[in-house]
């Protein structure tokens, strides 16, 4: 078979002219141009400047640019295209903002000894020198530990109900796990407190604060795994199936092996969402400031719990020291994001292959 | 020839492994249930006496909370309001933005940058609420009241939303719809461009080559079959405002004996959430029973919104179903 | 005639309330390849399913009638539909090997996913892999991907996967539709050299190859809304030189379809 060429203008939008060219250069460049002299020379204040200047600027700039370029028609596509880009610019700024933020403020205080010591002799007045957050690291092992323990196979099983079941109850437990997705985390809190601790079945401990992030984390597991073994083709499953495999067996030996990236994705997902929950653990644990590896009893420090006492106590010191473990924390957040794109890309890869 | 009648099919499987491995999952899937119940059942039967001592409307509607009193007074007016409209600001500040970022991500940028910031606004979504409310804190106060302050100067003469005469800026619904909308702009955003990139691109490519402009496709073509789902969306995202309880704790003055009904810029706002994490600590115990009860009122809220809003959300998502 | 290895009677199929097949009876005697032939959506591939009790794992089906093997009912109350798809095996339209295990393991997966142990596993790969006359290209990289494999390499490995289970029965479902013409070639081969020792079933588009493999052949036609239905069924050369019906004789000589 011959080889069909593309025709050169298959795409003519993305076929820049120089007039295109020229104006969308004019209407990236001018704005700020003329917004940073003004700043300059009037030292205005920046933020009220941006609306109040520099938008209305960069608006006409982009309705000229696009009158320029296309006619009449062009003005609304250049004003939607400057609110656009003005706007996700917006996001990236407040991420970022937030990202330095504790990066910079974190590192003040990050040491080796802010990483494995705990702090029982740490009060306001002490120094950076003495004291950390190893203490809250394994209290956050612990507790998150144990919830996924709990939390993995039921999300898998709850998957596996949703795809691999024909229940007529389906459409209603996906509609409530999505509904609890958005469960209040203080409102976790309470139940295993009012569940638990109310009746006096058991004191704070760390065992409570696991208990508290199982609904928080099971939606997310879920509908990852879910989705994950949804991909997982039908003939694979019925070739499993028409050698003679009972369902548990193919799901275990086919069906669950294709979507193990996936399903590693859920877990780490999982994890990444409820790492940082505060307020159930500030509902059912007592935070300790020495080390504890019994979940079962007494008082056991987490990383945002570490943190949400620190900002109380409100000096700069401790201060310092929530920055430093917020750190801390998002660094982990980081690792588990990393590691579950890492867990989720050879599947696309592999897929590519197949086809 | 006639047709022999129907013969049942197979229903259940034969084996017992097969039979345990369903009845496993059954049970998994109906787990759901049974958390989400056992949460109604647990927080009502000890909010109970709250209840029973006051008329369930005076709790919701009125105002005032005070151990100190006797007859203590616990009423959840304010707080209540305060949840409703921080996140419906945080809502409306947020929509924008991640409708914009949604439609930056699927239609206008070039694959890699669209995966770069498909991966900020991820990144944006894991930062734990705890962590923003410190940034709301340190680093976003100040500058929201400075913001705060040029709007309130500017415009507090003539619009009565804007204007404050207690002399600060700090802690107020402004401040925390800000800091809510940065935590919902990733939620939105992502349902939104889900639901963006189910369009179809060949229509567009066409309309485009038609001589249509992106601004009538967006109206025209993309809006339109989306709105349903964007909308679910925003509804979860309220949900998640509503329910979100360290960031607001930090960035809120909580006030309890008034409503602020509408004057944003003004140090004194409430949210139901917070008044919990607030009180916990120091609660007696019928102050206790009183927060359970606002749990309670929370959950209830929440679970309608977040039901409404999910099934919106799978009406829109007609691929998802089976 | 010689006995009737199994056999089709009154099978009739819904999809909901759609009725897609009516009173299907077709008998397939041993050792001998029966194609299944007519244009598009005429039921034929829903019927081959309905063989080995795959047709039950499609939500909302319904099922009529009785499939015997060895004049036993397979439908019957106490049989176990795993015990049916050991002893009746299936090629799917698209090679479908488990991405996940390596070829070897493809090719005794069935032994695993059905629990049958059996200590001559290691010499079950090589004869199974024989078989489906592909050892030789495959006997130096056992332990690489299923995957790795080209298309044609696939479908036969799927073949050797069932064959495996030393079948009484393979049901085939269009198994050359994704293949290109020297792989085809090679699975009719395989085909005929199978046939000495087991019955085989084939849905086929493709008019040449049912007549280059098949003994009998099975008209199935599904006119405008009605449900599919066997037109004629015979020996293959009476079909294709001699047809009965009308419709058969303008469907074999490519009149529609």
């Amino acid at each position: 078979m011959q080889a069909v060429e593309r025709p050169k203008n298959a795409q003519p939008w993305t076929n820049l002219g120089p007039k295109v060219k020229l104006s969308s250069a004019i209407t990236i460049i001018a704005p700020s141009v003329i917004y940073l002299a003004i700043l300059l020379t009037t030292g205005m204040d920046f933020m009220a400047g941006l609306f109040t200047i520099f938008l209305p600027l960069q608006l006409l700039c982009g309705a000229w640019a696009g009158y320029y370029s296309y006619g009449k028609r062009g003005i609304t596509d250049g004003l939607l295209l400057v609110v656009t880009f003005f706007l996700s610019l917006f996001v990236f700024v407040l991420l970022a903002s937030v990202l330095w933020s504790v990066i910079e403020s974190g590192f003040q205080a990050l040491s080796p000894h802010f990483i494995y010591q705990n702090n029982v002799y740490v009060s306001g007045k002490t120094g950076l020198e003495i004291g950390g957050v190893g203490h809250a690291i394994l209290g956050t092992a612990l507790t998150v530990g144990i919830s996924t323990l709990v939390t993995v196979p039921l999300g898998i099983a709850t998957a596996v109900y949703l795809t691999e079941t024909r229940d007529f109850g389906r459409g209603t437990v996906r509609t409530l796990l999505q509904a609890m997705s958005a469960l209040p985390s203080v409102v976790s809190g309470l139940f295993i407190y009012s569940m638990l601790i109310l009746s006096g079945w058991s004191g704070y401990s760390g065992l409570m604060g696991s208990l508290a992030l199982i609904p928080l984390m099971l939606p997310t597991v879920s509908r990852v795994a879910e989705e994950s073994l949804r991909l997982v083709p039908k003939d694979l499953r019925n070739g499993a199936l028409a050698l003679g495999a009972p369902s548990y067996r193919a799901f275990f030996m086919v069906t669950l092996p294709a979507a193990q990236s996936g399903i590693v994705t859920a877990v780490l997902l999982g994890i990444a969402r409820v790492i940082g929950e505060t307020a159930p653990i500030l509902l059912t644990m007592t935070i300790a400031n020495g080390t504890n590896l019994n979940p079962l009893q007494g008082g056991m420090a987490t990383l945002p719990g570490y943190i949400f006492n620190y900002i109380l106590l409100g000096d700069p010191t401790s201060i310092a020291r929530a920055w430093g473990a917020a750190l801390v924390l998002l660094i982990f957040v980081g690792i588990l994001f990393a590691a579950a794109r890492v867990a989720s890309a050879p599947k696309k890869a592999k897929k590519r292959s197949a086809k | 020839m006639s047709v022999p009648t129907q013969r049942k099919l197979l229903a259940k499987p034969a084996r017992t492994a097969d039979k345990i491995f369903f009845a496993v999952a059954k049970a998994a899937g109906y787990s759901s249930f049974v958390i989400i119940g056992l949460i109604l059942f647990f927080l009502s039967i000890r909010a109970w006496p709250a209840f029973e001592r006051q008329n369930i409307l005076e709790f919701a509607f009125g105002t005032g909370w005070d151990n100190t009193l006797d007859p203590a007074v616990f009423n959840i007016g304010p707080m209540l309001w305060g949840s409703l409209l921080i996140a419906a600001i945080g809502v409306v500040i947020a929509v924008p933005m991640a409708i914009s970022i949604a439609y930056f991500i699927e239609f206008l940028a070039p694959k890699p940058i669209a995966k770069t910031a498909t991966v900020i606004v991820d990144l944006l979504a894991a930062i734990p609420s705890v962590v923003l409310g410190l940034w709301g804190l340190g680093v976003f106060t100040p500058v929201g009241a400075h913001w705060a302050q040029m709007l309130g100067d500017a415009l507090g003469g003539f619009i009565p939303f804007l204007s404050n005469d207690t002399g600060t800026y700090l802690r107020s619904p402004f401040i925390a719809s800000i800091v809510v909308a940065v935590m919902i702009v990733p939620l939105i955003s992502s349902v939104t461009r889900e639901i963006f990139s189910q369009v179809d691109k060949e229509i567009i490519k066409g309309a485009l080559a038609l001589g249509g402009t992106r601004e009538s496709v967006l109206r025209r073509v993309i809006l339109p079959t989306s709105a349903g789902g964007i909308l679910g969306g925003v509804l979860l995202a309220l949900g998640r405002a509503m329910g979100e309880t360290v960031a607001i704790f930090f960035v809120l003055n909580l006030v309890f004996d008034e409503y602020n009904w509408f004057n944003l810029l003004e140090p004194q706002g409430g949210a139901i959430a917070s008044l919990i994490l607030a009180r916990f600590g120091e609660a007696t115990p019928e102050e206790v029973e009183a927060l359970l009860a606002a749990g309670v009122v929370l959950f209830v809220i929440t679970l309608i919104i977040n039901a409404i809003a999910s099934y919106i959300v799978q009406k829109a998502q007609p691929w998802r179903r089976d | 005639m010689a006995n009737f290895h199994l056999e089709a009677k009154d099978v009739n199929v819904w999809f909901g309330a759609r009725h897609v097949l009516k009173n299907v009876n077709l008998q397939f005697p041993e050792n001998q390849v029966t194609a299944l032939i007519g244009p598009s959506g005429c039921g034929k591939s829903t019927f081959i399913r309905t063989l080995n009790r795959m047709h039950e794992l499609i939500p909302g089906a319904g099922f009529a009638g009785e499939v015997l093997l060895d004049g036993k009912d397979i439908y019957g109350e106490a049989v176990d539909p795993v015990d049916v798809r050991i002893k009746i095996g299936m090629v799917f339209q698209k090679p479908n090997p488990f991405p996940t295990m390596s070829i070897k393991e493809n090719v005794i997966s069935g032994l695993k996913l059905s629990g049958i142990s059996r200590p001559d596993a290691g010499d079950l790969v090589e004869q199974s892999l024989v078989r489906a006359s592909m050892w030789n290209e495959v006997k130096d990289r056992l332990n690489d991907p299923a995957i790795s494999l080209s298309g044609g390499q696939q479908q036969r490995l799927c073949i050797a996967r069932s064959l495996a289970m030393d079948p009484d029965v393979l049901l085939m479902d269009e198994p050359c539709s994704a293949l290109d013409p020297g792989s085809t070639r090679r699975i009719e081969e395989t085909i005929l050299e199978l046939k000495e020792s087991m019955t085989i079933v084939i849905v086929t588009h493709n008019m040449q190859q049912a007549q280059r493999i098949s003994d009998r052949t099975a008209f199935f036609l599904a006119e405008d809304n009605t449900p599919g239905h066997v037109v004629e069924f015979g020996e293959t050369q009476q079909i294709f030189y001699g047809p009965i019906d009308p419709r058969t004789n303008e469907y074999v000589n490519g009149r529609f379809g």
